[in-house]
């Protein structure tokens, strides 16, 4: 029986390749989208591992409030190797720029110390009577080799150095969001810009023998000083802090995937339950022959399980592949390029959620449609009668043909409420989307964005893969709608409604539908955006999206959808009228 | 009397079948102002095909199709729907009343689309059902009809605009004798009314009503026999006789 029902299964995979090929592509999305979240932090690891390897990265980065403090660390037990402490001067050094000035740490060192020591990415890594700096700050600032920089300390003489080079170090993160940069200068520059010592903080970098005992050192480390006067990090700490630049990738890709979701559960509601409904009279006779309605919705959930399988399959596979272009701008502070972190556990992860979410739909949208008496199936035919909402609309309605698309449309009063929805989720991304690029269009002038540089390309790149998903549910839903009153087509024009009236039944309807949709998706949009923000640990006034931005997200959204319905309706009516009632 | 509806050598042939026999080969047919025609045949001798041809429904393959003195079988799909509203009504034998429609509304439909306004719609077709018998079940769905019920609604739907010319394909053949004698019935009184009938029905009793009957088989006419006075015809066979 198992071996006739995957046969049922994969039969109905074939013959309906649109919705099999728009199954795929949701449940892919989905997936790939998941694997996103999952990977894009992992594919920095190797990065910051090359990094900590060619610095010669500290086990356990202490700042101590003395030399004689720093130095005495090297004694501890189980430390084999401690860098010459560093002096750097942790308030009071501010760096000009065009419009106001930027505060900066500064480590004074006329040589690269040796553990923890910055790697050199141009120019050099010994200041002299320059400075150097850490790659990701030198980004913001748009500083290269040989820029002069004007440097202020407390007592506001301005100091210009040029640049000698850029670093990067694993125990500091991406500039801006790792706030102040870290730059290196002699240790006279530093003397003359913050000559106040008490400003000053000692970094000591010590190797363990044990990496793994790194926590236990550095607690030692606090334990033993007065509380608030040492800051102690481990390797670990070091880490997780740098790969925190994937964070609100992760957010963010973990909210689309959830929409992703949401929408896959609508569309193949929706798809599943039209086909179910066509194929009542199959399913009356796969009842007559023997099989029960568990069974029979055991082939339709067969098919969405095994379309959700294969595209999340697709999905890992794009997810891996794309991860470490994402993560490109969080490896500004460390050495080489992202590579793939290809976990097979991933693939199980993101699978388990789009399988279930398509099994699920197609169970709920089965369950009923398989229970019907079987003479009752066999003899089906008739679509649901009219509701209150499609009679009131039709009284409100002055026009004939906005009067009959409607009925029609709200005849499926379930799959107007799922279209509803995934097209709102659809435009409330876009809402998310405009909100975030004004939001970064209005930060003040001249500061750096701690937003990295590939999200906004990533955040419009999953609205086109929404809007293409969305656009391919709207056509496949005209194209079934078609199928589905073909007769009814060839009705309206036997009682006279011109080619023109009759795709206005089907386009109206949509158009009407689109608009209620858009319209919703504006404040779903700032809920969503606003929400994301406030989880991003984001505080004070936000800035959405301005109101005529907003006010073009329900226009966009009605066009997309005439797009989408536009061609089917041109298809219905080039069907003649008597080959559509002969085919019935 | 004057021509209404002239059909001259009209060829159908479909898109995949055999080319060597046409649904239609060669059919010619004229209906007078006013005239009731049967047509009868066996199932498949084109009967249908005819009648969706007639009434603008499908393109023939060949051949011409004059309506009142213009031929139509060249018209647009819009000035063939803009004729089809005015002055055909076409009846089919499933019935064919749109589902998501009330009983009521599918007939109020044909009348609003000429631009009657909503209130006086309502109203004409309101006095249609009563006509019909149907008038208590003007709310319902399609659906919770009976056939006899259903196909008096079709026929109301055809007749809302007062057309010229009624096409009537098998309208009797999804009915108990009681709803044909029905449908007959409104038939009949229809024509008594001046319309012109072209009824596709293997029923005897329904061709016994009409004017004139054309037999046809393989897609050709191959008899038309103008009925005398002895009407209506009572059949050995017929198991409820007509009044």
């Amino acid at each position: 029986m198992t071996a006739t029902l995957l046969r049922l299964a994969f039969s109905g995979i074939r013959s309906r390749l649109l919705s099999s090929s728009l199954t795929i592509l949701l449940a892919g999305a989905a997936a790939a989208t998941l694997v996103l979240a999952l990977q894009v932090g992992d594919t920095s690891r190797d990065p910051w591992q090359r990094t900590f390897d060619a610095a010669n990265g500290a086990h356990v980065l202490a700042l101590m409030p003395t030399e004689d403090q720093a130095r005495r660390l090297g004694r501890l037990a189980g430390v084999v190797d401690a860098a010459e402490p560093t002096p750097m001067a942790v308030k009071g050094v501010r760096l000009a720029t065009g419009s106001g000035s930027l505060p900066l740490w500064l480590a004074g060192a006329s040589e690269a110390p040796t553990v923890n020591a910055p790697v050199g990415i141009t120019g050099t890594t010994a200041p002299g009577g320059g400075i150097v700096l850490e790659r990701s700050l030198a980004t913001a600032l748009r500083a290269e080799v040989g820029t002069r920089l004007r440097l202020v300390g407390p007592l506001g003489r301005p100091v210009s150095l040029p640049v000698a080079g850029t670093a990067v170090v694993p125990s500091q993160g991406r500039y801006p969001r790792v706030n102040p940069g870290v730059a290196w200068v002699s240790p006279s520059t530093l003397q003359l810009l913050q000559p106040d010592r008490r400003d000053w903080r000692w970094v000591a970098g010590l190797r363990l023998a044990d990496p793994d005992s790194a926590g236990a050192v550095a607690a030692s480390i606090v334990a033993g000083a007065p509380p608030g006067t040492v800051i102690a990090t481990t390797w670990q700490d070091q880490r997780a802090d740098v790969l925190k630049d994937a964070e609100p990738f992760q957010l963010l890709l973990t909210m689309y995937a959830v929409i992703l979701l949401a929408v896959g559960f609508a569309v193949v509601t929706i798809l599943v339950g039209a086909r179910a409904l066509q194929q009542r009279r199959e399913i009356g006779l796969l009842r007559a022959v023997g099989l029960t309605p568990r069974q029979v919705s055991g082939v339709f959930v067969t098919e969405s399980a095994v379309l959700g399988l294969a595209g999340s399959v697709v999905g890992f596979g794009v997810g891996t592949l794309l991860a470490p272009v994402l993560s490109r701008a969080t490896t500004q502070s460390l050495l080489g390029s992202p590579t793939v972190a290809a976990d097979p556990s991933d693939l199980l992860v993101a699978t388990i959620p789009v399988v279930l979410v398509l099994v699920v739909s197609s169970w709920l949208s089965t369950r009923r449609r398989t229970r019907y008496p079987v003479l009752q199936a066999i003899d089906a035919g008739h679509p649901a009668p009219p509701s209150g909402a499609a009679r009131l609309l039709s009284l409100v309605s002055r026009s004939v043909v906005l009067s009959v698309g409607s009925r029609t449309l709200l005849a499926g009063r379930a799959r107007v409420a799922l279209l509803t929805a995934a097209i709102s989720l659809t435009g409330a991304t876009f809402v998310f989307a405009l909100s975030m690029q004004e939001a970064l269009a209005h930060r003040p002038s001249g500061a750096p964005s701690d937003v990295p540089t590939d999200l906004p390309a990533m955040v419009y790149a999953l609205d086109a893969v929404l809007l293409v998903v969305a656009a391919s549910a709207l056509l496949a839903v005209a194209l079934l709608a078609i199928r589905e009153r073909l007769r009814d087509f060839a009705v309206l024009k036997t009682v006279g409604f011109t080619p023109r009236q009759v795709a206005a039944t089907l386009v109206s309807p949509f158009a009407g539908l689109a608009l209620v949709a858009g319209v919703v998706s504006v404040p779903l949009g700032l809920a969503l955006y606003v929400g994301a923000y406030r989880l991003a640990g984001g505080d004070g006034a936000v800035t959405v999206a301005s109101w005529p931005a907003l006010a073009l997200v329900p226009v966009v959204t009605v066009l997309v959808v005439l797009v989408s319905t536009v061609v089917p309706a041109r298809v219905a009516t080039r069907t003649p009228a008597a080959s559509a009632l002969r085919a019935e | 009397m004057s021509v209404l509806l002239d059909a001259r050598h009209v060829v159908k042939r479909y898109d995949g079948g055999d080319p060597s026999t046409p649904a239609l080969a060669g059919v010619d047919v004229r209906l007078d102002r006013g005239e009731f025609v049967a047509v009868m045949g066996p199932s498949g001798c084109g009967k249908s095909t005819m009648l969706t041809i007639l009434a603008g429904l499908d393109r023939p393959t060949d051949g011409e199709v004059w309506f009142d003195g213009r031929r139509i079988d060249r018209l647009g799909e819009t000035e063939l729907a803009k004729l089809r509203r005015r002055r055909i009504g076409f009846v089919f034998q499933s019935f064919n009343l749109l589902p998501t429609l009330s009983v009521a509304e599918n007939v109020e439909l044909p009348l609003l689309l000429v631009g009657q306004r909503r209130g006086t719609a309502r109203r004409t077709a309101a006095a249609l059902l009563e006509d019909l018998g149907v008038a208590e079940r003007r709310r319902a769905a399609p659906g919770r009809l009976s056939g006899g019920q259903q196909q008096r609604v079709a026929l109301a739907r055809a007749l809302a605009n007062d057309p010229d010319l009624v096409l009537a394909d098998e309208p009797t053949g999804n009915l108990d004798s009681r709803s044909t004698r029905d449908v007959l019935g409104l038939l009949r009184a229809a024509h008594r009314r001046g319309r012109t009938l072209l009824v596709a029905t293997h029923d005897a009793r329904v061709a016994a009503a009409a004017d004139r009957i054309l037999r046809m088989s393989d897609g050709r006419i191959v008899e038309g026999r103008v009925l005398g006075d002895a009407r209506p015809v009572r059949l050995p066979f017929d198991p409820d006789p007509l009044p």
